[in-house]
Formats: structure tokens, C-alpha cells, sequence
């Protein structure tokens, strides 16, 4: 880590230009905050994209406030946008800020408070709160400087406001530019390409608005210039493949388009309706609809109805949404109706946390249903798997007629990374709906006798008049009034998953195939979890990872693996008892949602650390959690 | 031709009617293909094809093979069916091939527009016949035969209700004089619309003989109300017609009683010469057909009737009936 | 929307001279107690479909859950036995995919008035163009004896032995006051003309058309129509030419009433008035807004969809 000076000159006045420290770095994270309102993430957005254009590897977080339109100048009011950019692939969210630039102190203490910010942090902070003529503002700031004052970090302030008033009357709509225009200048970004991306940002607003905000920026970039000492180098490194950046929410619309679906039903939801909002600008062009439901359980109806009727049609939501279709979800799984359920999860239970990450609802998605209802659930681990699980969910859903669930979750829908432009193939789309004549005594599910598949009759087809009913029923969906009929339709449904898994191998190892520890995880965790691995590797330990994207069938092959491991421990962002809580024992210690799986499916006395921090897991974290774990006698 | 603008604006205006055939079309041809891929596929090529359909996330965890072998196979065909089954992939081929140009149509000078309209709808029944074939070669129940002659044009009076409700949109160029709408009559049937796009002097209602209770029916001179001929459910006639002609539009959901259905936005005066084949007489008499229809009742039908507007001879459409019978010297009965 | 099943009624042609008869329609043999209005309600049906000649394989019936939900069983077409009180979502999804499928939609009052009672006023704001059938008993019968929000006020059930507490929900107001509702009506299984000719001009109609169906159980609420039944003088018939006009009924039905369809107003006020059971054509607009229609696009063939997902990838491209 290069040294930054101790004590910083205030730098003043324009004309006053230092001579700055060039650090060099492999990695940075950067992150803009503000009252809700002031524009920091639209700020973080074009700094995170440009990066990305720029070469460098980026994983972007967005810093969500607790309430809608929170007070100004309260830590609890903190909104903005978090960049990690690095010279290589980036896969998460990484551990603390090293350079925060901050509209007010006070969100900068939440940052703070919250351990988000790297002890030797640079931080940018507006000034004018601490000449502000409210004696209490005064006060306020003087005590954040006092809190702020027991780590190392390194404060500059800076008379934004002062600044941007030369330009503006409000403030308030500038300074986000005017901030952008100062780490432009830190970071050393191409100007140009944030011209063009500001251009893009205000596309629908006139040209005067356009012309405005470039001013801001550029009055940014050169106060930076004259009064800031630090320049951060980052290098970019030109990928030899096209890429394209995006959020997972932006992936899984696109993917879904890709997949050629062509009816999505949603209700309102965080952290899901994004992917509703680029579909509702897009899909109509592309011969698709949204269709917003009167609630949850209808727009699962809707989408059971088209699949029923067609192609088949999916559905978005999140826990609480998940909560209430798992009726019409039992319904579509008994008359095997596919369907793609997306469930962007965020933190729970009830309410919980809509706007936070977690991975809580693997049990819900698992279980569903009352009664034994089999289906598929699969977890894309990158963005980029975002948009390429939907053609996989929807392929697997017309073949295997059930409902495949995609678990996705809040930090991979508002994370944004570069990733390999995908190269959509018209295979993708293909109908695999079977047009042609219904021979005369085709029962409504032929279950093959070793697979329990069978064809799908449509409406529409002469011979196949059935009447589909979600009470039990045999082949020819005659209501079960004997009895073994049950059995032998619940072993069919059943069936299905079984030859799915036939269908998988074993996932590969992140690292050696055998050592001391074993870390399993699954979903938005990858990124760090790899990078703790590569970090626990680097200082000697015998650890290594595997990653799960097939939940239900669960992937084969998995005892042998962990019986090359000294010790298995999942990595998960939900609630876990720890052992030695009160009264926690290991016998009723609520495990990990995977740990719980994974020790049923295969014996293995599978250990976990789990948490529900309300944000993605930081590889340091990981890393000091594995440390602890390590079994006694292993290497170090 | 496809670059009048008049046609373009139709063809725009029509654009889902006509998407909706041409993913039809689409469809066929892609089952077909499949089909005789799987004819000739070796098993290697059959595993590349699941395993693209997998998409990336799946592929790269899903073993094709296996995945492939879950899949329903594909009869064996016959060698006369899979002759039929190319034969038909040809038309469809050719189908696709023409693209926009399917759907539009021109009546060049000596040529008659019913004639013109007919093949146009002969060459698209074609299709219906081709995807049949298609259909019946991959359930293995292709008799040459018996179905032989669906692999030929088909005139409009053979094709199906279902055909003939999924009938795309055909636009048609046509001079004025040979615009004649007992030509057109008989396509009055399930989904089918035309449209003539129309140039020079033509008479100035020729669209009037069409109307009935169950036909859209449209004159326009802007274009304007092309986009309902697309969304009407139900056959369809519209022409754009050079300025000056009458222009109105009969819309069947709008009412049970003709004045109900029929608003008419302007009506010229009957033209003093004949115009190709029709007489003063008869383009006056297509004129006075309009105003009638559209002329609301005086008199408030008896308890149950339709909400009927308030009495007086103040509606537009009346005014102009009553100046068109004195025109033809048989005023008075008002 | 569904760009291969677009293909189906070419593939499956109906052939010009066919005709179906009524037997054509004819599912299992019909289950419900007997004496119960549900079976004159079939025959209705049957009778209806054969009367349109709609081809029982593009003919669809989606129930729920209750006595009146096992109706698609008892028919020859395709039927949707769906879960209680979820079959107009079900209904919609169908009719977005495939609007060229004709949709009946049965439903009891408990399924359309309770459980599913949100969906029900949703439906008839969207105006999808099918049948919606209220098969109003005012009681719950599958599951013995539970009062529904129809069941009349004093009426008693098991799970309110005392009678029902509160005055019943009625259906046709809670209808009509729904903005962009486009055709309600009113019969009864006990006089089949009417029936029937309700149904058909529900069929006919373009857009969501609710009928609410006086229906008899025999079981649990046989006192509830028994007045009406009995008496035909309790019954007015709303007759108009927009509506429903079945003159031999007015020989015993002396109660007729010119009604216009086409006037909200008085429709409101005939649907509160308690004087007598009114029949018939409450409120018919086909010129509303439907749903399918507002919702239609173009399809796109999957090379222009390529094109299309290249540009928009254009927009991520770094």
C-alpha cells in the first residue's frame, strides 16, 4: 500500500495548482454520496460506464436509502453509488471505499458507522456545512469530524456548493456533475466518453440541460486540476472480446427476449421491477408484452394461462411476492404447466429489507408448495448468467413441464459489470411446441414410463379436448377416485427431477480438487467468494470453492467432492445460528439454507457461515471467517 | 411499386395483420425444416442442435446428449412425403422470399382489378396448402393422392373458414377507371382486407356497394383510418382515393342500424362524365346509397329502441341527402 | 401473439359444411346433486354452442374451485378446472396468448364475489372479450353449508348458524360500478328460455360479458329463490332490442320493463332495485376498450427479433 501524506494543505482558489501523487493500483473503489435526491448515483452510473468503456474492470453497488425521501443531513438518509474498478475482470463488490466524495458529513458518517470505508480512505467532503449560519449544522459537522478523526482517514473538503453557484442557481441539480468532473480528473477518465455518456443520460431533456451539465463537469475536473494532490491510476486493459454492461435486472430482461419469450406478468416489486421497466420500453417491438396484474397471485395466473395456452410466459418477483403465488405455482406444477418464475431476492422475512441483498428465500423457492410439488430452481451466479439462464429456464420448462424458478437477487439486479456481449442464436428461440395432429385417444399426459415426460396438448388441437384439473388425476386427467393413482402421478411429476439430474455433472472446483476446507456457495456470492478463495490460497491455506447453479435437482456428484475436504463450509447471505450463541447447540442450531441441503443430500456434516448484513459479503470478510474455520491440524 | 408512399403508409398501417401471417408462414417453415433436418441428421448434428437450444447457462452443465435423446424423434417419412415436404418448403421458401411484395398487388392497364385480387389471394392460398402439406408429412399422414393438390395455387372459393380468417391484408394499385367493387364483393369473408390505392379519376364512391352489416368499409383520401382496417375483426375494404372523392367510414361494431355504423366526413358532387365503365347515373346512385345509410331516423323507434338522436334535419349526412335527391330531380319526399 | 399457434386453425381446419350438434359438446356425465341448478345451466350451454357452432377444440371453460367449478368436466371442449377463485387470471393469460380461443369462464359466488372477488372487478375493468358466468347459489355447497357474501341477510349456514350477519353483496351493482364494465346481466336457471338467450347474447357481445345466474342448490339454500320461483310476479323481465327480448315468456312473466341497455344510469338503478328479480340485459357497450385488443402487437419472426436484441445490445456495448 503506497503512503498517502498524513497532513493535507486545504487546498484554496484556483490558481494555487499542486503537483499530485500518482498511485498506482491494481484496484480502487470509489463511491459518491448524497442526501436522496442530489443525483449521486446517476453520477456513480456514468462513472461506472465510462470506466468499463475505458478497459477496466468494474462492479458497481448501488447505496440505497431506508426510506423513500428521507430527511436531509441524516446518516440514515445516505444515498449513492459505490464503483470498484480494477485493472482486471472484477467480480464483486470488494471490501471497503478507499476514495469517498460526499455531499454532506453526514452521510459520510454513515458510511463510516458502517465500516464501509477503508481506514487510509480519501475522503472528499463539502465544506459549506461547516460555515453553514445554523449553529446545530455547525455543531453537527464539527462532531462528524471528531467521529471521523479516529481512523486514518485523509479528509479534503471541497466548497462544491461555492463552486457550482458560479454556473447555477440550484445547486442542488449540478453539483452530482460538478463531483463527476472532480473524479474524472482523480481517476484520469476519458472526457469524451463521458460527454457522450452525460448526452445519453439527458437524451429525452434539451440541449441547454445538456449544455449545462457539461460545464459542471468540466468546472469539476478542473478545480480537481488545481486543488486536489492525488491522482489514482487505474490502468485499463483493452478486452479482446466485444463487451456490454449492464445490471442483472437489464440481463434477464434481455435474456428473456433472447429466450424468445414472449409474455411477462408482474406486479410492482423491489428489487424486481426493474426488469419490468426495460421490458415495458422494449418488448412491444419485439411482439412481446408486459402485463402488470392486479396483484402477485394474478400475474402468476396470467403467466399460467399464456404458457397453458402457448409459448410460455414467466413472471418477476421477490419474497413476498413468492409468498403469494405459491398456490398457483402447486397448480401449475400438478397439471404441469411450465412456467419461468424470476425471484429477485432481497432481505426478508415479511417485508424485510425490499431495497438489500440476501438469499433467504432458497428454502421458500425449494418448498413453494403445499404438498409434494416438484420443480426446477436454478441460480445464475454472475450478471452475465442473468441473461443466459432465462434461454436455459425456459428450454427446461417446456421440456421437463414444470416450473423452473430462477433465484436471483438485490445485488446482482443493481450491481452493473462489463461482461462478453452475448451472441443471441435464433436456436434459442425455437418453438419446441408440437403442432402437429393430436392422434385420436391421446390421453393428456403420457407419461413415459421411465421419465414421467409427456407431450403437451394445446388448445386449438382437434383430439386433444381434455380438461386440465389441479385435483389429482391420471393420464387422462380424470379426477383420482381410486386409489394408487396418486402415487403413480406423484411418482411421475417426481420423476422429472430425477432425469434432470441425470442430465448434470459434477460442478467443477475453484481451485485443487482436495484440501482442508471446501467453501460452497451459490447465486450473487461467487465473485467473493472466489477472490477470498484466491486470497486464503495466497497465504498458504488448503482452500478451495465450488459454486452451485442447480438447486432443485440438486447437482451430482457432490459426496465424493466433499469427501476430499477435511472440512465443507457454505458461505451464504442468510441467518444461521452461530454455535455457542445461548442456548444454541449443535444439535437445534438453524443452519444455512445450502448447509441444510447439502447435509441431507449427502450425509456430509456440512458446516456454514452465513449473514444478513443487508449487503453483499466483502471477500475480506470471507476470508477472516474460512481463517477461523479452518480445521485443526491444517496447514498454517 | 412498394415505394408510393401510399402503399407504404398502408403497408405500416396493416403492419400486425400482415406480422401475424408472415410469423405463420415463419412457423411452418421452421417445423418443416426441422423435420427434414432430422431426416437427414446424424446424431452429432442432432446433439448440437439440443445442445443450442440449452442457450449458454445450460450448456455448459446439461450433457446434449443425453438432453437430445429426451427428445421427442421425428417418424420416419417416405421418400414420396419428403418430395411433397420439399416441394412445399419451396413454396414457402418463395413465400418468404417476396416479402413485403406478398402483400401488394397491381392492376396494370387492360388487366382487371377482380382478377388481380384473385390471384394475389390464389398465390397466399398457396401457403395454406404448403403448411397443410407440411403438417401431414410430419404426422406421417401424407397421401399423395388425396393431398397432391394442395401443393397448387388456391383460389379464394376453396380456402377454409380458417383460411380464410387468417388471410393477410392485400393492397392493390389501381387506376381509377378500373376500380369496380363488384370485383371485390365476393372477398367479403372472414378476415380478408383489401386495400386499393387509387390513381386518378375514379368515381367518387366506389366503396358504397360494399357496405354491409358485418364489412368494415373505408374511403379515405389522407389515409387516415388504415390503422382500423388492421385492427377491425372482420373482412375489410378500404381505398385511398385521389382528392375529392367521398370519404367515410363504416364501422359494423359501432351500432346495429346503418346511421349508426356509417360516418361520412364529406360527399362531392356526382361527376357529369362517365368514368370508365360507370355512368353518371351509377356513381350518383352510389352517392345517394351513401347518404341514405347514413341518414339518421326522424322518428324515435318505440320504447326499447336504440338511443336514437333528438329530431330535426340538422344532421349533416341529411343535408346532403336532400341536396343530392335535388340534384336528381326527385326532392320533395323529405 | 404465440407466433406458432397461430398456425393451429390452418393445421386443423374447420371443414365449410361440418355442424356440430349438441352431443358434440357432450363431456362426463354430470355429477352435481340432482335438482341442481347447475344442470340446467349445461343444457343452457350446450345448447349455445351448438347453436354458434363454435368447434369445441378452439372452445375453452375455466372454472375454479366449487360445485359450479367441476362444469368444464361435463363438456367436450378444452376446460380449465383451475384453484378457487384464480380463474379469471388464468382466463386473461389464455385469451393475451390466444385470442382466438372463445372463453367461458364459470365461476361460484364464492369464487367470484370472495376469494376471488379482486380479480373479478380487475376482469371487468380489462374487457377481455369472453363469457364470465356467476353461478350464484348464495351459499357454499362443496364444502357443506357456508354462508358466501351473496347468501341473503338471516340466512343460516354452519359457520353462521344465527343467519348471516351482514345484508348480501350484490353482484350486478358491485358490476356496474366498475369503469370500462361493458355488459351485465341478470338470470335465472329456472326459466331456460331466458337463460339461454342471455347466454347468447353474453357470446355475442365484444367484450367481457357478466352474467350473473340466479342458480338454485337444493341442498343448502333451496329458500333463497324460492319466492321468485314461485311466483312470477316477483320476476321483471328487461327487454330491449340490444338486450334480451323472448316474447313467449311474457305470457307468464307479466313484469316487463323497457330497459336500454345503452343508459348506465338506469342500470344502476335497476340493479338496486329490490322490488322484483329483474332478467336480463342490464348494460351492454361494445365500444369499450378491450384489453386483447389494446394489448395486441406484432409478432416478430425470430431473424427480425435478432436484428432487434443486436441493436438493443448496441445500447450496453462498451
Amino acid at each position: 500500500m503506497p503512503m498517502l501524506t498524513d497532513t493535507v494543505e486545504a487546498p484554496t482558489g484556483a490558481a494555487s495548482r499542486v503537483r499530485p501523487t500518482v498511485l498506482k493500483k491494481r484496484e480502487h473503489t470509489v463511491e459518491i454520496v448524497s442526501d436522496s435526491g442530489e443525483g449521486a448515483q446517476r453520477c456513480g452510473q456514468i462513472f461506472g460506464a465510462v470506466s468499463a468503456k475505458m478497459g477496466n474492470g468494474v462492479w458497481t453497488v448501488e447505496i440505497i436509502p431506508a426510506e423513500i425521501q428521507p430527511p436531509a443531513r441524516i446518516p440514515e438518509g445516505a444515498s449513492g453509488y459505490r464503483i470498484r474498478v480494477g485493472t482486471g475482470p472484477v467480480t464483486n463488490w470488494g471490501d471497503a471505499t478507499n476514495l469517498a466524495l460526499a455531499f454532506n458529513e453526514q452521510v459520510l458518517l454513515a458510511r463510516h458507522r458502517l465500516n464501509a470505508l477503508a481506514d487510509d480512505a480519501i475522503l472528499l467532503v463539502e465544506d459549506k456545512w461547516a460555515t453553514h449560519e445554523d449553529a446545530d449544522i455547525r455543531a453537527a459537522w464539527v462532531a462528524a469530524m471528531e467521529e471521523l478523526s479516529t481512523r486514518h482517514y485523509r479528509i479534503i473538503p471541497v466548497p462544491m456548493e461555492v463552486e457550482c453557484l458560479r454556473l447555477v442557481d440550484n445547486p442542488r441539480k449540478g453539483k452530482n456533475m460538478f463531483a463527476l468532473g472532480m473524479l474524472a480528473r482523480i481517476y484520469g477518465r476519458d472526457t469524451d466518453r463521458i460527454k457522450d455518456q452525460i448526452a445519453f443520460t439527458f437524451r429525452k431533456k434539451s440541449e441547454d440541460v445538456y449544455k449545462t451539465n457539461v460545464e459542471l463537469f468540466e468546472r469539476g475536473f478542473a478545480w480537481a486540476e488545481h486543488n486536489v494532490d492525488v491522482r489514482i491510476d487505474v490502468a485499463p486493459q483493452q478486452s479482446a472480446d466485444a463487451l456490454v454492461v449492464m445490471n442483472g435486472n437489464e440481463a434477464i430482461a434481455l435474456g428473456a427476449i433472447a429466450s424468445g419469450m414472449d409474455l411477462c406478468a408482474m406486479y410492482p416489486i423491489t428489487p424486481a421491477t426493474s426488469v419490468s421497466h426495460l421490458l415495458s420500453e422494449v418488448f412491444e417491438k419485439f411482439g412481446g408484452i408486459v402485463h402488470q396484474a392486479e396483484d402477485e397471485i394474478a400475474a402468476c395466473g396470467v403467466a399460467i394461462g399464456a404458457s397453458y395456452a402457448g409459448k410460455v410466459a414467466f413472471t418477476v418477483t421477490s419474497g413476498p411476492g413468492l409468498a403469494l403465488k405459491t398456490e398457483f405455482l402447486g397448480a401449475a406444477i400438478m397439471t404441469e404447466i411450465p412456467l419461468v418464475l424470476v425471484d429477485v431476492q432481497r432481505g426478508g422475512p415479511s417485508t424485510g429489507l425490499p431495497t438489500k441483498v440476501e438469499q433467504s428465500d432458497l428454502w421458500a423457492a425449494l418448498y413453494a408448495s403445499p404438498g409434494d410439488a416438484p420443480h426446477i430452481v436454478i441460480a445464475p451466479a454472475t450478471i452475465e448468467e442473468c441473461f443466459h439462464v432465462m434461454v436455459t429456464a425456459r428450454r427446461l420448462a417446456e421440456t421437463f413441464r414444470t416450473v423452473v424458478m430462477v433465484l436471483s437477487d438485490a445485488n446482482l439486479a443493481t450491481g452493473m459489470t462489463p461482461f462478453k456481449r452475448p451472441a443471441p442464436d435464433a436456436a434459442w428461440q425455437a418453438a419446441p411446441l408440437d403442432l402437429s395432429a393430436v392422434p385420436e385417444g391421446t390421453k393428456a399426459y403420457q407419461w413415459d414410463a421411465q421419465t414421467g415426460l409427456s407431450r403437451r396438448i394445446l388448445p386449438g388441437q382437434a383430439n386433444g379436448m381434455y380438461t386440465l384439473t389441479t385435483l389429482s388425476h391420471d393420464e387422462g386427467s380424470k379426477v383420482a377416485y381410486s386409489s394408487g393413482v396418486h402415487q403413480r402421478s406423484s411418482a411421475a411429476r417426481s420423476r422429472k427431477l430425477a432425469v434432470l439430474q441425470s442430465l448434470l455433472s459434477p460442478p467443477p472446483v475453484y481451485g485443487e480438487a482436495s484440501g482442508d476446507l471446501l467453501v460452497v456457495g451459490w447465486g450473487s456470492t461467487k465473485g467473493a467468494i472466489e477472490e477470498a478463495v484466491d486470497r486464503l490460497r495466497a497465504d498458504g491455506l488448503k482452500v478451495s470453492s465450488l459454486h452451485l447453479r442447480f438447486l432443485s435437482p440438486m447437482e451430482p456428484g457432490l459426496k465424493p467432492i466433499f469427501q476430499k475436504f477435511k472440512k465443507v463450509v457454505t458461505v451464504e447471505l442468510n441467518y444461521s445460528d452461530e454455535v455457542g450463541d445461548p442456548y444454541v447447540t449443535d444439535e437445534n442450531r438453524r443452519r444455512g439454507q445450502l448447509a441444510w441441503l447439502l447435509r441431507a443430500s449427502t450425509l456430509v456434516d456440512v458446516d456454514c457461515w452465513t449473514r444478513v448484513p443487508g449487503e453483499p459479503l466483502r471477500p475480506g470478510s470471507i476470508v477472516d471467517a474460512i481463517k477461523d474455520r479452518m480445521p485443526k491440524g491444517g496447514a498454517k | 411499386m412498394q415505394s408510393d408512399p401510399r402503399v407504404q403508409q398502408a403497408l405500416a398501417a396493416l403492419d400486425r395483420p400482415i406480422a401475424e401471417f408472415r410469423a405463420l408462414l415463419e412457423g411452418a417453415l421452421r417445423q418443416a425444416e426441422l423435420f427434414l433436418a432430422e431426416q437427414q441428421a446424424d446424431e452429432p448434428a442432432r446433439v448440437a442442435r439440443a445442445a443450442a437450444t440449452l442457450g449458454q447457462f445450460g450448456a455448459a452443465r446439461i450433457d446434449a446428449t443425453r438432453f437430445a435423446a429426451l427428445q421427442p424423434g421425428a417418424s420416419r417419412a417416405d421418400k414420396t412425403s419428403l418430395d411433397a415436404l420439399r416441394r412445399a418448403l419451396d413454396v414457402l421458401h418463395q413465400m418468404h422470399a417476396r416479402g413485403d411484395g406478398l402483400f401488394v398487388a397491381e392492376v396494370v392497364e387492360g388487366a382487371k382489378l377482380g382478377a388481380v385480387v384473385e390471384s394475389a389471394l390464389s398465390f397466399i392460398g398457396w401457403a395454406f396448402g404448403a403448411i397443410i402439406v407440411t403438417d401431414l408429412v410430419r404426422g406421417g399422414r401424407y397421401v399423395p393422392a388425396e393431398h397432391e393438390s394442395l401443393l397448387d395455387p388456391l383460389g379464394f372459393g376453396g380456402w377454409s373458414r380458417s383460411e380464410r380468417r387468417a388471410a393477410p391484408p392485400v393492397i392493390v394499385r389501381v387506376a381509377g377507371h378500373a376500380v369496380r367493387a363488384t370485383d371485390l364483393a365476393s372477398y367479403a369473408d372472414g378476415h380478408v382486407k383489401l386495400v386499393l390505392i387509387v390513381d386518378g379519376a375514379c368515381a367518387p364512391a366506389p366503396l358504397a356497394r360494399l357496405i354491409t352489416p358485418g364489412t368494415f368499409v373505408l374511403q379515405t383520401t389522407d389515409g387516415a383510418g388504415l390503422d382500423r382496417v388492421a385492427r377491425f375483426d372482420g373482412p375489410a375494404f378500404a381505398a385511398v382515393l385521389p382528392p375529392g372523392a367521398a370519404t367515410f367510414v363504416h364501422d359494423p361494431v359501432l351500432g346495429r342500424e346503418p346511421w349508426q355504423r356509417l360516418t361520412v366526413t364529406h360527399i362531392p358532387e356526382a361527376p357529369k362524365k362517365a368514368i370508365g365503365a360507370m355512368s353518371t347515373w351509377q356513381m350518383l346512385e352510389e352517392l345517394k346509397q351513401l347518404a341514405d345509410l347514413a341518414r339518421t331516423p326522424f322518428v324515435v323507434p318505440a320504447a326499447g329502441g336504440a338511443g336514437a338522436p333528438a329530431m330535426g334535419a340538422s344532421d349533416a349526412a341529411d343535408r346532403i341527402a336532400s341536396w343530392l335527391l335535388a340534384q336528381s330531380g326527385l326532392g320533395g319526399t323529405t | 401473439m404465440t407466433i406458432t399457434c397461430g398456425l393451429l386453425p390452418v393445421l386443423e381446419p374447420e371443414e365449410q359444411d361440418h355442424s356440430y350438434e349438441m352431443s358434440d359438446y357432450e363431456g362426463a356425465r354430470a355429477r352435481w346433486c340432482p335438482g341442481c341448478g347447475d344442470h340446467s345451466i349445461l343444457a343452457a350451454v350446450q345448447k349455445l354452442l351448438a347453436a354458434e357452432q363454435l368447434p369445441p377444440e378452439r372452445t375453452m371453460f375455466v372454472s375454479g374451485i366449487g360445485c359450479s367449478s367441476r362444469f368444464p368436466h361435463y363438456l367436450k371442449t378444452y376446460g380449465f378446472h383451475g384453484i378457487h377463485g384464480r380463474a379469471l387470471p388464468v382466463a386473461t393469460g389464455i385469451k393475451l396468448n390466444r385470442p382466438d380461443l372463445d372463453i367461458f369462464v364459470v365461476m361460484g359466488d364464492g369464487d367470484c364475489t370472495s376469494i376471488g372477488a379482486g380479480h373479478w372487478i380487475h376482469a371487468l375493468r380489462y374487457n377481455l372479450d369472453i363469457v364470465v358466468m356467476l353461478l350464484d347459489n348464495g351459499i357454499y355447497g362443496l364444502t357443506k353449508n357456508q354462508t358466501s357474501p351473496t347468501t341473503p341477510q338471516g340466512h343460516p349456514s354452519n359457520t353462521q348458524p344465527h343467519g348471516s350477519w351482514l345484508p348480501s353483496l350484490n353482484p350486478l351493482s358491485t358490476a356496474l360500478g366498475v369503469t370500462n364494465a361493458s355488459f351485465v346481466a341478470q338470470t335465472a336457471e329456472w326459466v331456460p328460455a331466458h337463460l339461454y338467450a342471455t347466454l347468447r347474447a353474453a357470446r355475442r357481445h365484444k367484450g367481457l360479458s357478466f352474467v350473473r345466474i340466479l342458480q338454485r342448490c337444493p341442498v343448502y339454500s333451496s329458500a333463497v329463490y324460492m319466492k321468485a320461483v314461485q311466483d312470477p310476479n316477483r320476476i321483471a323481465l328487461l327487454v330491449h332490442d340490444d338486450g334480451v327480448v323472448v316474447p313467449e315468456l311474457e305470457k307468464v312473466y307479466k313484469n316487463v320493463v323497457a330497459h336500454d341497455p345503452h343508459d348506465l344510469a338506469a342500470a344502476r338503478r335497476v340493479a338496486d332495485n329490490m322490488d322484483h328479480v329483474h332478467l336480463g340485459v342490464l348494460f351492454a357497450d361494445p365500444s369499450r376498450p378491450r384489453y386483447e385488443d389494446l394489448r395486441r402487437v406484432a409478432p416478430r419472426t425470430a431473424e427480425e427479433r435478432l436484428t432487434l436484441l443486436e441493436a438493443e445490445l448496441d445500447r450496453y456495448a462498451v
